[in-house]
């Protein structure tokens, strides 16, 4: 397309003019959006910036799932996360992040990771607490021959003590206090809990009134299982363990149906809610062991970005006025199009919204250097045209048209290339291949739609003239 | 001066240049971080620091075997400690935080990581992956940009060409990366692998950039010539394509048209990146020297070696790249 075959009416210019004002209207508007959240910290779409800028813990943790029937495992994990995700909240850390991640089929054994991200903190020995507090319920049985062949090592033990109390060691004593309690395992823990309430006792059954208790409730493989040990072990007394401690070891009268169970120890009513939450929260269905910390400082995260930022302006400032230098009018253009650039980004930023790491600024810087290049290119194509006599309006056009196969070709390269590291990267090179490629998505919009409307849109004139209009369309060391 | 005629020397220089690379890499080694190996790395910040000496004595009387202690400065300007050990459980983490901060005034961690082996081996498995993909699927993309124009070499060639180059500009900035560790006692961490997967999108591009140029010039110049046959019914046409052109010629003017757009697009990157390297942050210095590395290679490569190796290619492969008469092209 040629301006030759194009009627020169006023109805044409008018319409040039109009979707130029609609662009910038529009890029004027988004960057109002965008600047909201700075003005307004209120605001229900600010930035989210990662840990490593905005200072915080990250805690992964790996999941044992190697006990547990393969086709189970991702309901349990979702039920893992539902856990620490509570107990996390408890911390009263706003903004923090649960989540799984499963190591990919790159190796061998996949393995069941949990993410926890505190924004903020950075003492993590609270929070590490906080998740590890896992209190396991367990529920034994009494061993009579096990209780008679403890209570000879703990005779035996105690006249060795006697006797040797003043030579050897004193420890001897805090070794007694900790032998095991005669009880054998049933299977029966906290893995087929379903829920815990809190209870106050009727008054019956021997109990006192009013007794604060704590009712559970078990799902229906623990209930069976709960049925079959009381039935087989009427007349036995079965220990209720928390934490490995024993709580209560009520006698078993008879079989009980139902799967449910009740807990006495002589708790006060604080006491018995709070056990009862801490079941409801507790009860892991796998066991988690941590595996990495990452702790980065809130200055430091603060220090990055802001050091960041300004060497983001600066760079970019000199890079408009290299290309305002270099190719005059259309370099100015270029500059429109490259700040629309940046607020489109910000505004997916916020709106998708995508969470900004130093990887992903890592990616809008290498897209922001592709959108710097597809204009660059156009220009150089549209400099050919102009000096061999087409005018400024014709040049722009055919500038685009034959630049159009080296943009397309490395952006889609680029493209594809994010898309396969998004695919196969660990959460890091996922924030960087996202970035990377929304920005080279909206770096081609912004040299195509925005440079060319706002190119086509300057008034036309020739190399021939030698108009002041003229030189502005030249470019470099040349007139 | 005329790259692609005087394209032995320029070759040479690449040949001598990537050698060189190799040997730096081969001898000094790469340092690599933590989030590879695993460990831990933690950095306790001082407003009075104590001597070097005495936080190696406490990481020892920790029990804390092939530990290393390096001087360094913390984000605020304060002189600190960076302590790697292996990785540390809870416990061990309390009791070097704590022995380490009352050795100076104003004693503080700024900053702990630890990785659990696992995962640095992951992540560098993944990387291994996500590389090989990319490069794969380029191959077939640039192959798939250049079949069917008719070109004296195979459309493959491209590709391949692309990567050999990209090759080189990977490892120029890694290169640097391994001076980097043997001068300062950088170590090749996560924010490495995103700069050179950053220099691995800009040389392709720049590389495709003057390929395209070359796929137009031969398009501008060929001279189609079609036969037409009847086999069973059904017409067929054999397309065939000559290049008005010694081939030499025409790559040669691709390259020179491309050279404005690449110097322009380097310098602006190049800006960028040395405002990032000055007044970015401590974290980001070193990312922007690698960076910057692989721009400069990137650039330097995609003028110097792309045109001139498939010229080189062609001409090993027997075209006659320097005559007009080129023969019927694939």
């Amino acid at each position: 397309m040629t301006e030759s075959n194009e009627p020169k009416t006023s109805t044409q210019s008018f319409l040039r003019l109009f979707r130029a004002s609609i662009v910038l209207a529009a890029i004027g508007w988004l960057a109002f959006v965008v600047y909201g959240p700075v003005i307004n910290p209120d605001s229900t779409h600010p930035f989210k910036l990662g840990l490593d800028l905005a200072g915080g813990s990250q805690l992964v943790y790996e999941a044992d799932v190697s006990q547990v029937d393969p086709a189970e495992v991702s309901e349990l994990m979702n039920v893992l996360r539902d856990v620490i995700e509570r107990r996390v909240n408890r911390l009263g850390v706003e903004e923090n992040v649960v989540y799984l991640e499963q190591s990919s089929f790159v190796t061998e054994e996949p393995i069941e990771r949990l993410v926890v991200e505190l924004p903020g903190v950075t003492d993590v020995s609270t929070a590490v607490a906080e998740i590890g507090s896992t209190p396991t319920l367990e529920f034994k049985l009494y061993d009579a021959e096990l209780d008679a062949q403890l209570q000879a090592t703990r005779e035996s033990l105690d006249s060795l003590a006697t006797t040797s109390a003043s030579t050897t060691d004193v420890e001897i004593d805090g070794e007694l206090a900790v032998v095991e309690p005669p009880f054998t395992d049933t299977g029966l823990t906290g893995r087929y809990l379903e829920s815990a309430a809190l209870e106050f006792a009727g008054g019956t059954g021997g109990q006192l009134s009013n007794e604060p208790l704590v009712s559970v409730r078990f799902t229906a493989e623990g209930g069976d299982l709960f049925e079959e040990i009381t039935r087989t072990n009427v007349g036995n007394q079965l220990g209720i363990f928390l934490d490995g401690e024993l709580l209560s070891a009520p006698n078993i009268n008879e079989a009980i149906p139902g799967g449910t169970a009740v807990i006495s120890g002589g708790f006060t009513p604080d006491e018995a809610r709070a056990l009862a939450q801490n079941l409801n929260f507790g009860a892991l269905p796998v066991p988690i062991e941590l595996q990495s910390t990452q702790t980065i400082g809130a200055s430091l995260g603060e220090e990055v970005l802001q050091k960041g930022v300004q060497a983001g302006m600066i760079g970019f400032g000199l890079v408009i006025l290299f290309m305002m230098l270099w190719y005059r009018l259309p370099g100015l253009v270029a500059g429109v199009a490259l700040l629309s650039y940046i607020t489109i980004m910000l505004a997916l930023f916020q709106y998708i919204p995508v969470t900004l790491t130093a990887a992903g600024l890592a990616g809008f810087i290498l897209s922001l250097g592709m959108a710097v290049d597809a204009n660059v290119l156009v220009f150089e194509r549209m400099k050919e045209e102009y000096r061999a006599g087409s005018s400024s309006r014709a040049a722009a056009r055919d500038g685009f048209t034959r630049a159009w196969s080296a943009i397309r070709d490395g952006n889609i390269t680029s493209l594809l290339s994010a898309i396969i590291l998004f695919w196969f990267g660990t959460s890091l090179v996922k924030g960087f291949a996202l970035v990377f490629g929304l920005g080279v998505i909206v770096s081609m919009f912004s040299a195509l739609v925005i440079t060319r409307t706002l190119l086509v849109t300057l008034p036309d004139t020739d190399k021939k003239s030698g108009t002041l209009l003229a030189i502005l369309f030249g470019n470099g060391l040349s007139k | 001066m005329d790259i692609i005629a005087n394209r032995k020397i320029f070759l040479l220089i690449a040949a001598a240049i990537v050698v060189t690379a190799i040997g730096i890499i081969a001898t000094f080694g790469l340092r690599f971080g933590i989030d590879f190996t695993g460990g831990s790395l933690t950095e306790v910040s001082y407003e009075v620091s104590p001597d070097k000496a005495a936080v190696e004595e406490v990481v020892a009387t920790l029990g804390l075997t092939s530990a290393s202690v390096r001087e360094s400065v913390d984000e605020a300007g304060n002189d600190s400690y960076l302590i790697r050990t292996r990785d540390l459980s809870e416990s061990e983490r309390l009791e070097l935080s704590s022995a380490a901060t009352e050795l100076g005034t104003g004693g503080e961690v700024s900053r702990f990581t630890s990785i659990g082996p696992v995962i640095g081996q992951e992540l560098r498995d993944k990387a291994v992956w996500a590389i090989g993909g990319v490069l794969l699927v380029i191959i077939l993309y640039v192959a798939y940009a250049f079949a069917g124009i008719g070109t004296p070499v195979r459309s493959w060639t491209y590709g391949g060409i692309t990567i050999l180059v990209l090759m080189h500009d990977i490892l120029i900035p890694t290169a640097v990366m391994s001076l980097l560790g043997l001068f300062l006692g950088a170590e090749i961490d996560v924010l490495f692998v995103m700069a050179l997967l950053a220099v691995l999108g800009y040389s392709v591009n720049d590389t495709i950039v003057i390929f395209d140029r070359v796929r137009e010039q031969l398009v501008a110049n060929r001279t189609e010539h079609r036969v037409e046959r009847e086999e069973a019914g059904i017409v067929m046409a054999d397309v065939t394509y000559t290049l008005d052109k010694p081939y030499t010629e025409l790559v040669a003017s691709a390259v020179s048209q491309s050279m404005a757009r690449s110097i322009n697009t380097s310098v602006t990157t190049i800006v960028s990146l040395v405002a990032l390297y000055f007044i970015g942050g401590d974290v980001t210095q070193t990312f922007a020297l690698v960076l910057l590395a692989g721009v400069v290679a990137g650039t330097y490569s995609s003028i110097c070696i792309a045109s001139p190796l498939v010229v080189a290619y062609a001409k090993w492969r027997g075209v006659d790249v320097d005559s007009v008469q080129t023969t019927k092209t694939i």
